[in-house]
């Protein structure tokens, strides 16, 4: 009746490696909050023509979307899943 | 979506107008045509129950899928509030880009379960699944009216949105009412014959339309008026710094407090994946794969925020003063000398992200109305065929009660878009503990939900206990937690086979 988040079918290596995703996407989002935020929210330099920070915001985007793509990828080239079940479809 | 924002339509002062509004009519016109014909031909393959009318017999691929989690995030608020958020309050309008870029991500790991549970019995909504889960049709009922009042004040605003639009690019010569009458006149004929495929091919079309018009917009306004987007930053960066960096303004002009800017985020994040109409869409998906891929290119969509705001930004020191703000994108593209057919352009566009929105809200709402609070409470026994009738009706009586406020009432809904915001926030840790924390107990959620709401209400109504402007639903969130896992822990555990099916063992 423990709180669990990954399932007990995955093996440590993918229990490993899922969780490691988990944890990225937690700090992504405190990297956008207070106080982690307050460290990146300069107007200078202009990078690409934007302001530090929205620059700052557009590379978390890019960021985000890289690490799951990656996960995405990876786990239809080895047929895992985040959450595995006889009844998948 | 995310924090309400107050779309305010006024007079349109001073605006120009070169060109040609019959052309302007045209081309919208043209637009609403191809939407209503895409709308109408999209349903005509589903089966008749909810399961097609609802979930399109789950067989949506990544592309539709793709574009209907997009476009009814892109409400009128896109083409309208964001370039005015980015325009009065600076930095502060990169929030919005900030909870899009995590939002969805909670569907690439429960999603797929989601998804799974909807097939094996029959789920087409949110309320479905969570009531099954805790046996309570108090639950679902209570989920369907936090639904109703969130979409309410939420699909107002679209219809008032499609109102102005069509009103500033005639010069008034079509007044609000008609404007509105017409754009949601043709959401109501698709989402009434072809239910879930209109709003889904629809958002297709809509969405592509937005995404080419965002980019051309965004890039060429700041090149046109500063000679480039980098121009533009350094001008901003030398005379006003303040609106390039987080937390930017707030409401009142002065700069805005960390507490406001940061619990924005959370509970636009929190509020993302779980929002009821969204959340649905599920178990549309045909596969699992299906599902990933979309969550995985969502940030693609979300990219074309940035262009949106660039358009606000591009205002700032070209057009000083305009009122109220969200009349910045009109304003300068009226002041132009653009030729009719790009006017018209605009126009359709801000129609395509009022429509896209508002066609998933009415079709969500008559479908949560019938089948989680009328069928559980009254009629259990109800035919397929009934309960697709009716949802028909219903799309039909909400559409006519949203137009009513959009353009009749005197009243303002968005005291209450403030509550909704808060009150969707409180569904997320219901979900969490239905699919993660077998110990959770009905009991204990329904006590979490109603301190959620009703801490979230108490914040509203009374100013006095704000603390550095964070969002109400926060401190709902807090009270939602202790007392869900107060009161399970006190009650008796679930029948471990049931609880068994639902969450992740």
């Amino acid at each position: 009746m423990r709180p669990r988040l990954l399932s007990s079918k995955l093996t440590p290596a993918q229990r490993r490696l899922y969780s490691s995703v988990l944890v990225f996407f937690v700090l992504i989002f405190l990297a956008m909050i207070w106080p982690v935020v307050t460290l990146f929210s300069h107007a200078r330099p202009l990078v690409l023509g934007m302001p530090f920070f929205l620059f700052y915001l557009a590379a978390l985007l890019v960021g985000s979307f890289l690490v799951l793509l990656s996960l995405y990828l990876w786990e239809n080239r080895t047929g895992s899943s985040s959450d595995p079940g006889e009844d998948s479809f | 979506m995310g924090e309400p924002h107050r779309l305010v339509f006024g007079s349109r002062g001073g605006l120009l107008l070169s060109s040609n509004w019959i052309v302007v009519l045209a081309v919208t016109l043209g637009y609403l045509g191809i939407s209503l014909g895409v709308g109408l031909w999209s349903g005509r393959k589903t089966s008749k129950g909810p399961e097609g009318y609802v979930a399109g017999d789950r067989a949506l691929g990544f592309l539709v899928l793709y574009f209907i989690l997009g476009a009814s995030i892109f409400s009128a608020f896109a083409f309208l509030g964001g370039p005015g958020w980015a325009y009065s309050r600076g930095a502060a309008a990169f929030y919005i880009l900030s909870y899009g870029t995590i939002g969805l991500v909670p569907w690439y790991f429960f999603g797929p379960r989601v998804a799974r549970l909807g097939r094996k019995f029959g789920f087409v909504t949110q309320a479905e699944l969570l009531s099954h889960r805790y046996q309570s049709k108090v639950l679902s009922a209570a989920l369907a009216v936090i639904s109703l009042i969130a979409f309410l004040p939420y699909l107002t605003l679209q219809m008032q949105g499609a109102g102005y639009v069509f009103n500033v690019v005639t010069e008034g010569r079509i007044p609000n009412w008609a404007g509105a009458a017409i754009a949601y006149g043709v959401v109501l004929i698709y989402v009434f014959r072809s239910g879930v495929m209109g709003v889904a091919w629809t958002n297709t079309l809509q969405g592509m339309f937005m995404m080419v018009l965002a980019w051309s917009l965004g890039l060429y306004l700041p090149w046109k008026l500063y000679g480039g987007v980098g121009a533009m930053f350094e001008r901003l960066a030398e005379t006003v710094p303040e609106m390039l960096r987080a937390p930017g303004l707030g409401a009142d002009g002065a700069i805005w407090t960390w507490g406001g800017y940061s619990s924005a985020i959370v509970i636009s994040v929190l509020g993302f994946s779980i929002w009821p109409h969204y959340f649905m869409k599920i178990f549309t998906a045909r596969s699992e794969r299906t599902l990933k891929r979309t969550v995985v290119f969502y940030p693609t969509f979300q990219i074309f925020l940035i262009p949106i705001l660039f358009i606000g930004f591009a205002g700032i020191l070209s057009y000083p003063g305009v009122e109220p703000s969200d009349a910045i994108l009109p304003t300068i593209l009226m002041s132009l000398d653009l030729p009719a057919v790009v006017i018209g352009l605009f126009c359709a566009g801000a129609l395509a992200a009022s429509m896209s929105t508002g066609d998933a809200l009415v079709h969500a709402a008559g479908s949560i109305l019938v089948r989680d609070f009328y069928r559980v409470l009254f009629r259990p026994d109800m035919t397929a065929s009934q309960q697709t009738r009716l949802i028909r009706i219903l799309v039909v009586v909400i559409s006519g009660v949203a137009y009513y406020f959009a353009v009749m009432s005197k009243i303002s809904l968005v005291a209450l878009l403030l509550l909704s915001y808060g009150f969707i926030a409180q569904i997320f840790p219901v979900l969490l503990a239905a699919l993660y924390w077998p110990r959770s107990t009905r009991p204990g959620i329904l006590a979490g939900l109603a301190a959620g709401c009703v801490v979230t209400t108490l914040w509203n109504l009374m100013p006095q206990l704000q603390w550095e402007e964070i969002h109400p639903g926060v401190w709902g969130l807090g009270a939602n937690v202790v007392a869900m896992v107060a009161v399970s822990l006190m009650t008796p555990p679930m029948d471990p086979d049931h609880v068994g099916q639902f969450v992740v063992d």
